[in-house]
């Protein structure tokens, strides 16, 4: 991810890296409509304040979705049970647009069946582009543990497309 | 030889996320693009605003170290008091045998002064309530 430049004009960053923003808001909201409003608090405290600060922008963006997530979920948290059966569509938003290649949309189906803890780790890896030891900064878990988690992810991802593939 | 992981990997890495709809480009365009949000305007406005009473209360500390102020002097304009009021009550027995009659006395004292200078003037006005006991003889 480039850096976000003082000069850059956030709609041209956004528009190239707000898609994948959303997928990593996803992992811990429990709405669409929740992700949205994560990464609007997250992307505007982050262009505001936190991208001239040194270090990686993607752990900085992360850290600010991450925070914004958590938030949302504790005030959540104390809303109706009927809000939170709503607004729990896991099971039938898609978070990729669609593929041609059966194999492509065979994985994009088998990423959201992963459990929670493996598939956080695999959206931070690929589209949050961190490495172990940020993705462990970032849950608070050990490098070894975030790539062990990884490993497993990866291992569930091939037998579903194995099997998927066979049908 | 290849990594099996990485071939999951390069094959996620393909998968495109579905992008924010234009309602989210509003969004952030009502929060990025605007120079001030109503709250910063007030905060600016407040800012400015204390920054120029700072500046006053500081001229106005200065310069009144420097400059000596003229002592205004008054001069006594105006003096009144008003016709007393007088209250006679039924006389009274007193410990000693003797008879005495309450009376009240009531007043009020005004003097003006005034500084032609400064074009000011000082009132001291006061109120006077006085209960005195006249002795009456007894025949």
């Amino acid at each position: 991810m480039p850096d976000a430049h003082a000069d850059q004009d956030w709609r041209a960053w956004f528009a190239e890296h707000g898609a994948r923003l959303r997928l990593i808001a996803r992992q811990w909201t429990r709405s669409e409509a929740d992700a949205d409003d994560v990464v609007q608090e997250a992307f505007v405290r982050f262009w505001k304040h936190q991208r001239h600060l040194p270090g990686n922008p993607n752990a900085l963006v992360v850290t600010s979705i991450r925070r914004a997530a958590l938030d949302l979920l504790r005030r959540s948290d104390r809303r109706s049970v009927r809000e939170k059966v709503v607004g729990d569509d896991m099971e039938t938003v898609t978070w990729f647009e669609p593929e041609a290649d059966p194999r492509l949309a065979a994985l994009a189906d088998s990423l959201k069946l992963l459990p929670a803890e493996q598939r956080e780790v695999v959206v931070l890896k690929v589209w949050g582009d961190l490495t172990f030891d940020e993705i462990g900064e970032q849950l608070s878990i050990s490098p070894n543990t975030a790539a062990s988690r990884w490993r497993y992810a990866m291992e569930a991802l091939r037998k579903h497309i194995t099997a998927r593939t066979h049908d | 030889m290849t990594d099996p992981d990485h071939d999951i990997e390069q094959a996620l890495a393909s998968l495109r996320p579905r992008a924010p709809g234009p309602a989210m480009e509003d969004r952030l365009a009502r929060e990025l693009d605007a120079p001030s949000s109503r709250r910063g305007v007030i905060i600016a406005w407040s800012s400015g605003l204390s920054a120029i009473a700072a500046a006053l209360v500081a001229a106005f500390v200065f310069l009144g170290g420097i400059v000596e102020p003229e002592a205004p002097t008054y001069q006594l304009v105006h003096v009144e008091q008003t016709r007393p009021d007088v209250q006679v009550f039924h006389p009274v027995r007193m410990d000693d045998g003797s008879y005495a009659r309450p009376m009240r006395v009531r007043w009020q004292d005004t003097t003006r002064w005034e500084d032609a200078r400064s074009n000011t003037r000082l009132i001291n006005y006061r109120p006077n309530d006085q209960l005195t006991l006249l002795p009456l003889e007894t025949n």
